[in-house]
């Protein structure tokens, strides 16, 4: 599932990537319109939602890659059993803040579910993409809970 | 539990623990934050106000800058842009005593404008610079030294990634820092050319002449770079002109990237990926940085201990300047310990209200914290940057790479020095664009 060759791995950079490529083609177009009278209503509201897509799926490979900055001034020094249980418990703190980000999201999706939050131009609701946040944190925390599994490397 | 600073300060030694135990910095800032809130306010409000925190930073408009201005850096990279700035330096100042070195910070410098990270200007611009340099006679510690204190005008010359981390979680004007950080990170880039040129005068043996290009060849490497120069200039002079903000300069970046390599025909869809790939990876670690500091900033906030320490500074009676050359010193121990990004997010909750208290601008903080943070990127036991170059030349020891980079670090210090004696330098050019 973690392989750059899986096909989830592959999803989540075409997703990301569609959606930061259409972010960029978006502002784009809204410059040039802007600078020759052609205004592109809405192109920040379109921007935002497709780069918050981006962000969710960046979250994703992030954590697939073991790429979150970590300190590793006493890390480095240490080996054997204590790197590897010292280790477990990094992973296992992460672990912790995702699943509080991820149980928050799911709570304020449950509070807002029925008041049809949406965007003011394009009327681009909210609940999908609360939705997806939430899907995201709890894919990102059982990651992150397998790598404690698995001794704290990746 | 009462907020109180103390609170705050309990906060920030167990922060600091988590950090050092090799905690990732997003969870243990947003741990911190998350337990402290909870003893503060409850576990509800706490975790409420860290769900909330999730979608409001990944929909902001502003955040879209990071990753588009760094699939515009790959994108050139994929195109072979360091090469080709370094060789066009190269070739017009490589024939001076220590001109490659020279290059090698003029070659730092372009790609900085390209590109928002130190790490990643030392290893592309050391790939093509160090081997070069060695194989025309040039010292170890000359060659390692310039690459990797060059590397460091990435972060500082715009586009910057620090800066615009900095722009979001202090709510600036990224746009603002930007023009702020052209003067500092010309006048880091001439610093460091001094420095070369004062070496090789003193032992002219650390950089041997080597031969002179001719105009032909020298007008051909330009050629070869006008159009990363012409993004360049599109992209910061876009923002500092005003003709559009800098999340939309970054798409135009992007986008200029994108046409500029499929112009120089180096655009196939393995590229593209490979670029997609790369830039979601990074901004997924920096978001779950973002959303870490932010908590923990909401935490320090409620503490008041950051306004505590504005009324301990109001009273303390050495003065502006030597208030801030403490906060310096703070920042540079800090800085020995920990990265240069954890560094900004964890200094500048604490510290920026503290600047507003003293009546200095919070711009001036971006860039003076983003300067600070630049220098522990080579120094040690941190030094990224040192690591890196060695990566590169794996059979220079970290010792001579460490003593090559020592004169840069002077001028580091002078440079940091000269930002705090005159903030005109750092204000100066976005007060006139304004």
């Amino acid at each position: 599932m973690n392989t750059p060759h899986s096909n989830f791995y592959r999803a989540l950079v075409i997703i990301g990537g569609t959606a930061l490529v259409a972010a960029m083609g978006i502002d784009v177009l809204a410059v040039l319109g802007r600078h020759t009278g052609i205004p592109l209503l809405g192109s920040i509201e379109l921007v935002q939602v497709l780069v918050a897509i981006a962000g969710a799926m960046a979250l994703i490979l992030a954590t697939l890659n073991d790429r979150h900055a970590v300190v590793r001034i006493v890390l480095a020094r240490l080996s054997g059993t204590t790197a590897t249980l010292v280790k477990r418990i990094d992973s296992f703190a992460m672990a912790v803040f995702f699943l509080a980000l991820a149980c928050g999201s799911a709570w304020i999706l449950r509070e807002l579910w029925s008041s049809h939050e949406e965007t003011e131009l394009w009327l681009l609701p909210y609940r999908p993409l609360r939705l997806m946040v939430v899907l995201v944190l709890f894919t990102t925390t059982g990651l992150v809970l397998r790598k404690v599994w698995q001794g704290g490397d990746k | 539990m009462m907020a109180t600073p103390e609170t705050g300060l309990i906060g920030i030694v167990v922060l600091l623990l988590l950090l050092l135990l090799g905690v990732p910095i997003g969870g243990a800032l947003g741990l911190v934050g998350l337990g402290g809130l909870t003893l503060i306010l409850g576990f509800e409000p706490a975790l409420f106000k860290a769900g909330d925190l999730v979608l409001e930073t990944l929909t902001r408009y502003e955040l879209g800058t990071l990753p588009l201005f760094m699939l515009m850096a790959h994108l050139c990279f994929s195109s072979d842009a360091s090469r080709d700035l370094f060789d066009a330096a190269a070739r017009w100042i490589g024939h001076r005593r220590g001109g490659l070195a020279l290059a090698s910070v003029a070659g730092c410098a372009g790609f900085g404008a390209i590109n928002g990270s130190s790490l990643a200007t030392a290893a592309t611009i050391g790939l093509v610079a160090i081997p070069e340099m060695r194989r025309h006679g040039y010292s170890d510690a000359l060659a390692t030294g310039s690459v990797a204190a060059g590397g460091t005008l990435g972060q500082m010359i715009p586009p910057s990634g620090a800066l615009i981390v900095f722009g979001i979680i202090a709510q600036q004007s990224i746009g603002t820092l930007f023009t702020a950080a052209i003067v500092p990170g010309l006048s880091q880039a001439l610093l460091y050319m001094v420095v070369i040129s004062l070496l090789v005068r003193w032992r002219p043996s650390l950089a041997p002449q080597t031969a002179k290009a001719d105009w032909p060849s020298r007008w051909q490497a330009l050629g070869k770079v006008v159009d990363i120069l012409i993004l360049m200039l599109v992209v910061i002079g876009g923002i500092v002109f005003g003709l559009f903000t800098p999340s939309e300069a970054a798409s135009v970046g992007a986008a200029g990237a994108l046409g500029i390599s499929l112009w120089r025909r180096r655009l196939s869809w393995s590229v593209l990926y490979h670029s997609l790939e790369e830039t979601l990876k990074t901004s997924g670690l920096i978001y779950v940085v973002i959303v870490g500091t932010l908590i923990f900033s909401v935490f320090i906030s409620i503490t008041g201990l950051a306004t505590a320490a504005g009324a301990l500074i109001t009273d303390f009676e050495g003065g502006r300047t030597l208030t801030v050359m403490l906060m310096a010193v703070f920042l540079l121990v800090l800085g020995s310990l920990l990265d240069g990004l954890a560094l900004i997010l964890i200094a500048t909750p604490i510290l920026l209200p503290v600047t507003v208290a003293m009546g200095l601008s919070p711009i001036w903080f971006g860039i003076f914290i983003v300067r600070a943070a630049e220098i522990g990127f080579i120094h040690p036991p941190m030094g990224m940057n040192l690591y890196v170059i060695q990566g590169i030349a794996p059979d220079v020891p970290l010792s001579r790479i460490f003593r090559g980079v020592l004169p840069f670090l002077a001028a580091d210090f002078l440079h940091l020095l000269l930002l705090i004696l005159f903030p005109a330098l750092v204000l100066a050019l976005p007060g006139w664009m304004a």
